[in-house]
């Protein structure tokens, strides 16, 4: 199996953008999850990004909240998601997603060499910001796991370049102010969507020929992934709108239903 | 302004809130260099706040005690009833000074939401509070006071809905509207310069204490208690006094006897929560405990940076005492002094009087009060009175 890097980057290399998908592991049993990982892959997921739960995810909306405190309540525990990881991994290139304080509270090297030896092959840590990221990514260097650094509507073209040569395998970029989710809860202007994300895009691109740069956070629809492509992204990164079928038990056909207009949605643009 | 204490402290953050926490120490680095602010502070202090707040010789207390002269440094008469409103002022200047024009808190004994809407009707400043439902629950008094003041209460109903959970919804509104908001963060926690801001804000409690002793008998105590949620009427009295010779003691809170109480220092390990480095109460994989406490303003399973490193320095002691020794200490002052205190520093006086039992009769021991008890009022009602 390829690495999300070579997967993302081999996608990228023919004009093609990339699918990315977030579940939260534990949320619901590993069986249903290995099967919406498999009806994803027919989708045409390009890889997958397997979420570990931490009681207080700050940057995620009500809809991975919930995930997360309903996998917390089944049991869910690293133990877990290290049986979890090479039942995925042998379907799909993947990452993990969780908070600092789960992969400090084991050591971020024995963590990092946990989920390598498991089949991930990059980690994304939303509250680890590049300062703080040093020992982090030497220790992702050292098992071959790459640490994705996030960049947002926020960040100065400055603070761009640092984040466009320190993360590993794409750059994730969140594209609006606000927490993960469709609605963007706390938004006072009610605005569901962010700024035009061009200008960053391309300073990356710019800057690091052959970077990649995924948007995430509240992208939903066809329309989501368009507006993205046009604006230059590489790929997308939808969560909350699959988990939140996943979550409420929805037949596998409306869940592919949605990767594939998704992943279609790609197919139309070569950004 | 220290990034870090040691290995404590630090941003760990999202990337979109990044620029907005290099602003604020940008904007309170040149505000503290600014005559004009620290004139309109210090001002408001005096004319709004009313500060100076005494430093109280608490003879009855003392004589009933037996031992070291006590004095209470009265943070109890600060307008609005606690310590916050040096912090919420202070912050509510800055956040004018950087163009914000709303203001967003977390409260968890409704003391600091408090201060806050006092702050941002003063400052014609929109005010949201972000208060869990347990807390709501508990300390109706202060719901009550905030939405007086004309700002609008949010209900938490995440997590363990106290202030953990608060601080959550709060980062998370912060995240979405960080252009036109401040995030008046209430304790010295958080990603940095929070701590740090906090504390300097909240040092003017150390600092009146070095002075008002200084005239009271001519030196600095021989020991200064406090009690430690987040710790900011910890790390106020503490930090003046950190280059004297006076021994310091935070009292955490230690619940009913049944779990860990909210005693992050006494009984929790080093992690990352709410941004920053420090010592957490967690299970053996990183997940965060729920807490409990009858003091709603210690109830939280972090704590301040800087206590953390002066634990490891020991430079300051921190211990825990339970629900009952703080029920206990509430009688004994409101019985012995005429003052009914919030439960918060009921943790303080119940740890400093044991001491004071143990020390010299010409020593002396400041306890900061810091905060009234009228919000109390219910929940000590309800635990019956002494015999």
């Amino acid at each position: 199996m390829a690495t999300l890097r070579e997967a993302i980057a081999a996608r990228a290399r023919t004009g093609k953008g990339s699918l990315l998908a977030y579940l939260m592991g534990g949320s619901v049993p590993p069986e249903t999850y290995l099967e919406t990982v498999d009806v994803l892959c027919s989708a045409g997921l390009t890889g997958l990004e397997v979420g570990f739960p931490f009681s207080d995810p700050m940057a995620e909306g009500p809809v991975i909240q919930k995930a997360a405190s309903d996998a917390l309540a089944a049991g869910m525990r690293w133990e877990g998601l290290l049986r979890l990881l090479p039942q995925v991994a042998s379907r799909v290139p993947c990452a993990v997603m969780t908070y600092l304080n789960v992969l400090q509270h084991r050591g971020i090297p024995v963590a990092l060499g946990d989920l390598a030896a498991a089949g991930a092959s990059a980690v994304i840590v939303p509250d680890l910001p590049v300062e703080e990221s040093a020992a982090f990514r030497s220790a992702g260097r050292k098992v071959g796991v790459d640490v994705v650094l996030l960049a947002s509507p926020a960040t100065s073209e400055e603070r761009l370049r640092t984040l466009a040569r320190r993360t590993g395998a794409f750059l994730y970029l969140v594209s609006r102010y606000g927490t993960t989710g469709v609605t963007n809860e706390k938004s006072l202007e009610g605005a569901r969507t962010g700024p035009e994300l061009s200008p960053l895009i391309s300073a990356v691109h710019r800057d690091r020929p052959g970077l990649p740069v995924l948007v995430g956070f509240g992208v939903s629809t066809p329309e989501d992934v368009r507006r993205y492509r046009a604006m230059g992204a590489d790929g997308v990164i939808v969560g909350s709108a699959l988990q939140q079928l996943v979550a409420r038990k929805a037949p596998s056909q409306e869940i592919a239903d949605l990767a594939r207009a998704l992943a279609g949605a790609l197919e139309e643009t070569h950004g | 302004m220290p990034r870090r204490y040691g290995p404590y402290g630090g941003a760990y953050v999202p990337e979109t809130l990044i620029p907005a926490l290099q602003e604020l120490e940008a904007g309170w680095r040149s505000a503290r260099k600014d005559s004009g602010f620290r004139r309109e502070l210090a001002q408001l202090q005096q004319d709004w706040a009313g500060r100076p707040t005494p430093l109280y010789p608490a003879s009855r207390l003392s004589a009933e005690i037996g031992g070291a002269q006590i004095f209470l440094k009265r943070e109890d008469l600060v307008h609005g009833g606690a310590h916050k409103l040096n912090n919420a002022l202070g912050q509510g200047l800055l956040s004018k000074r950087l163009g914000k024009k709303r203001l967003i808190a977390e409260t968890g004994a409704g003391q600091h939401g408090v201060a806050t809407a006092m702050v941002g009707a003063m400052l014609g400043l929109r005010t949201e509070v972000y208060m869990g439902e347990v807390d709501m629950e508990r300390q109706k008094p202060n719901v009550e006071r905030m939405r007086l003041l004309g700002a609008t209460v949010h209900p938490v109903t995440q997590g363990t809905r106290t202030l953990k959970d608060a601080i959550n919804e709060a980062l998370r509104d912060w995240i979405t509207n960080v252009e036109t908001t401040h995030y008046l963060l209430g304790s010295a926690v958080g990603p940095h310069p929070f701590p740090s801001i906090v504390c300097d804000f909240q040092s003017v409690i150390g600092e009146e204490i070095r002075r008002q002793s200084r005239r009271h008998w001519g030196d600095v105590p021989d020991l200064a208690v406090a009690c430690v949620g987040g710790g900011s009427n910890a790390i106020g009295t503490f930090h003046p006094l950190l280059s004297t010779r006076t021994k310091l003691l935070g009292v955490e809170a230690g619940g009913d006897g049944t779990g860990e109480g909210a005693a992050s220092l006494t009984r929790g390990s080093p992690g990352v929560l709410h941004g920053m480095m420090t010592y957490l109460l967690q299970d053996d994989e990183g997940q965060i405990l729920p807490t409990e406490s009858l003091a709603p303003g210690l109830d939280y399973a972090g704590v301040g940076p800087e206590h953390a490193f002066l634990k490891d320095s020991g430079r300051v002691e921190y211990t825990a005492t339970s629900d009952a020794e703080a029920l206990r200490a509430f009688h004994l002052l409101a019985r012995t002094e005429g003052i009914l205190p919030a439960l918060e520093p009921c943790h303080a006086v119940a740890v400093a009087v044991e001491r004071a039992r143990a020390m010299r009769r010409d020593e002396k021991i400041v306890i900061t009060l810091s905060g009234r008890g009228d919000k109390d009022l219910e929940v000590v009602a309800s635990h019956g009175h002494p015999a």
